[in-house]
This record gives structure tokens, sequence and C-alpha cells, in this order.
């Protein structure tokens, strides 16, 4: 732990901000459960675990507009469904929710194996050819693109364009709000060509098929509305997975003994997959609005202010869990709330969880005993440059 | 006799249980999660205590009986 006064009045959940806040979510455990950080416009950070599952079950008194998203992801349309109340909520998430199920995900679940074995079999390829190899562009970014793609109905000749766009949407955003508005732009205009070629039957189908046949309220979605709910699910079927997957293995590769217990536990997976959940989310945080006054741990918050329910500090509380900093992959109660809850619940977690496991899976099974190549940041997508070790 | 239910206002279908249990659970079309006629009283097999414990919704719930 760093002995350097954090100054948690400039708390921030992005970019370089992430490289130390796991000393920041300790002060907040250790003095400072609610607090105001000045940064996006102000907001109150909250980070006890019981205060924020409270909040995500409490949508009358804390509003998910205008965004979820602080700041917002290059675009000012409001995302659907995360960025709607009920009642309007309900119904447009039930449109999605039969998809997702464990049932539904199941039917992906060979070409999800076959899609694991391959990529993993040319990371291989490249360890033959190369010293270090960037696990992060060659596995943990491709492999949730095809995933996902082949279930939302992107094509093969698309993808290449994908990746860029996420860059300057999620990660460029709070360096350069123009360059995330330039890309968001671009996916508007893929989402709408999508939308198109859907309506005149020569799209393959996939999520934007179901869509654009579906109805809310007995009447079709909107073109608008078809607009936002693919532009956010392009979102967040590719980034979230692609980060936890990459953080999985930097874990993995700096924990030989852990990475050796996998390898000879193949079963552990999950549970292994559910501790880097909590420790390592994607997820750190998403805000709310309240509409009415309230109090949070004896914090007064005024009706209209913003509040960000940090759930990367909710899964590092010493109230929930023993050694709340230690990534101890055997770990059994692991109530974490890395997906979110209430009725936000992330709706592709049975589908994210699933591309871990498998792709850890095949990954372990493949590739010898690994390590680091150089010092990497636990969080992003950016590269992740591992040798095998030598020993091996 | 003390019996296990998933409640309805609570599960938000993280299939947790269905994960941890599936002998106790299962998913409806929509995603969530319903106790498995006959396991009602199953809450005490060391599955079904860890699908309790890792609900995010806290949602399982043993009625008419101490389940930590």
């Amino acid at each position: 732990m760093s002995d350097e006064e954090r100054n948690l009045g400039e708390f921030d959940y992005h970019g370089v901000a992430l490289d130390t806040i796991f000393d920041d979510y300790a002060e907040m455990h250790d003095s400072s459960p609610v607090g105001h950080s000045s940064k996006y416009g102000g907001f109150w950070y909250i980070a006890k675990s019981e205060d924020i599952f409270a909040a995500e079950q409490d949508p009358e008194t804390w509003s998910v507009g205008p965004s979820m998203l602080l700041p917002a992801f290059g675009t000012d349309m409001p995302l659907i469904p995360i960025d709607i109340d009920p009642p309007t909520h309900g119904p447009f998430r039930k449109l999605l929710l039969p998809m997702f199920t464990p049932m539904a995900i199941g039917k992906l679940e060979p070409g999800m194996h076959e899609t694991a074995i391959e990529l993993s079999d040319q990371v291989k390829a490249a360890f033959h050819e190369n010293d270090v190899v960037d696990v992060s562009a060659l596995f943990a970014r491709p492999y949730p693109t095809i995933i996902f793609s082949r279930l939302a109905g992107y094509a093969e000749e698309d993808w290449p364009m994908f990746d860029q766009w996420i860059d300057d949407i999620i990660y460029e955003r709070t360096k350069s709000p123009e360059k995330a508005t330039a890309a968001g732009d671009d996916l508007i205009a893929y989402m709408d060509r999508l939308i198109k070629a859907n309506r005149d039957g020569t799209a393959s189908g996939g999520i934007m098929g179901e869509l654009v046949k579906a109805e809310v309220d007995g009447r079709p979605l909107t073109h608008d509305e078809l607009l936002s709910y693919g532009y956010l699910l392009f979102l967040a079927g590719l980034d979230t997975t692609a980060w936890a997957i990459r953080s999985s293995i930097w874990y993995l590769a700096q924990d030989a003994q852990a990475q050796q217990f996998l390898r000879d536990n193949l079963e552990a997976i999950p549970d292994a997959t559910e501790e880097f959940l909590r420790t390592l989310s994607p997820v750190q945080a998403m805000a709310r609005t309240a509409l009415k006054d309230t109090v949070v741990n004896g914090q007064q918050i005024k009706a209209g202010e913003r509040a960000v329910l940090v759930f990367g500090a909710g899964n590092r509380d010493p109230e929930v869990y023993e050694n709340p900093n230690d990534i101890d992959i055997r770990r059994e109660n692991n109530r974490h709330l890395a997906f979110g809850g209430g009725i936000h619940r992330c709706l592709g977690s049975n589908l994210g969880r699933k591309e871990v496991n498998i792709s850890l899976e095949h990954f372990l099974k493949t590739i010898p005993p690994f390590e680091l190549a150089e010092e990497e940041p636990w969080h992003g997508v950016g590269t992740l440059r591992l040798r095998l070790r030598e020993e091996s | 006799m003390a019996e296990m239910l998933v409640d309805p206002a609570r599960c938000q279908g993280h299939a947790r249980c269905f994960m941890l249990a599936p002998e106790s659970f299962y998913i409806d079309d929509d995603g969530y999660g319903h106790v498995v006629e006959g396991r009602e009283q199953s809450f005490d097999e060391e599955n079904v205590r860890k699908a309790i414990r890792n609900c995010p919704e806290r949602a399982i719930k043993v009625v008419g009986a101490d389940v930590d």
C-alpha cells in the first residue's frame, strides 16, 4: 500500500487512475466510504458493498439517466437498456433475456470451444517464431470479437474496424472526447447499415435480426431505439470480455503456483474466473443520479446529484471478503458485484463468464507455463506481452 | 418442514445457482432461477449452500430454518 496520501476529492476510475485505484479503495474502506469527487462534473462515490447493493435495488431513488456511463460513450443518446428507468426499461430488457440464458448460451458452446482452440494454437505458433507474444492482440481481444459477432450477426469482413472504435469510444473518451464522438458516429453509421440489412434480409440475422422483428408494448422498435440498443450491445459485448480474459491471463502470468494449479485442475477455472472478476473487473464503477434527497452511510445526497457505484471497491470490502486484496482463486464465498445487480444486472453475464472460462481452459491446455515479458497494467485491453518460462 | 425457494422479486437471472447446483435449481426461458421440484429440502447440501452464499441478489431463501 502506498504511504502517499491519496486525494479522494479527485477520485477517478478511468485510464491511468486505474493504476493505483486499489489504494483508493483501501482508503475509502478505511476512512471515507462515501465521498465527493470533483471529476466529470462532480459525483459522490459509494464504496461499501452493502450501500452499492442497496442503491442497485432502489431504482425509485437512483435513476440511470442521463447515462450510467460517466463520461458518456461517444454519444448523447441514452443507451438501451442501461440508461433507461422503469417502467420503460423492463419491456426492452425482456426482448433479449431469452437469448442470454444459460441454455441459449449453451448452444453456442461447441463454437466457443472450437474458436478458443484455434486462437490458442495461433498463440502457440507465434511462440515458435517469437520469444515475446502479445496475447491481448492475438487472443484476449479477437476471442470475444469472434464469439459475439457470431451471435450479434456482424459480418467477418467488418471485424477489423472494431478494435479502433472500441479504443476511441471507451478508452480515449476521457482524454479526447472528439475522438470518441467521431468513432461513435462511425459506429452509429455501422448500426444503421446493419439495421437496414436486417430489414431487407441481406444480413445474417443474429440479435439485430431479432430486434427488427421484435415489439415493445405492441409496436415495433423505432429506428432510433434499434440504433441505441445495437450501439450498446456492440460495446458491452466486445470490450468487457476482452478485458476480463486479458486481466485473468495477466494475473496468472505472475502467479506460477495459481497457473500450475489451474493447469492441473481445469475444473477449478470457474471459481478462479469469479475471483478475477471480483478483483480485476472490467467494470469498476457505474453512475446514477439521485431522483430525491437521500442518505447513504450517513452522507446526505441531494436530488439531482450524481453518484458512482464503485463496484470495484465493493468487491474489496473488508466487511464482506476475508483478505479482500488477496487474489485467491479457490475463494468460495464470492458474491461479487462485477456484473452489477438489480434490474440492470449485466444481460450478457452468462455469455461473458462462459467466454472467460472456455478461453482460459484452452489457453492453459495449449500454452506452456508463461510469464510477463515486462510490466503491464492490470487494466484495459492494451498489450499483454508474455514469454514462456525458462524451465518449460 | 423448512423449504428453499428463489424469491422472484429478487432474482435477476445471474444464474449462479444453476451453475453451482444444477440438480437443485433450473432457469426459465427468461433466465430467472427456480428450485427444482422435489429439491426444496436440499439446502444443506454443499453445492446448494455454495449457491446460496454466491447469489448476488441474495434471492435464495430458506423458509423455516437458519442457513448462513
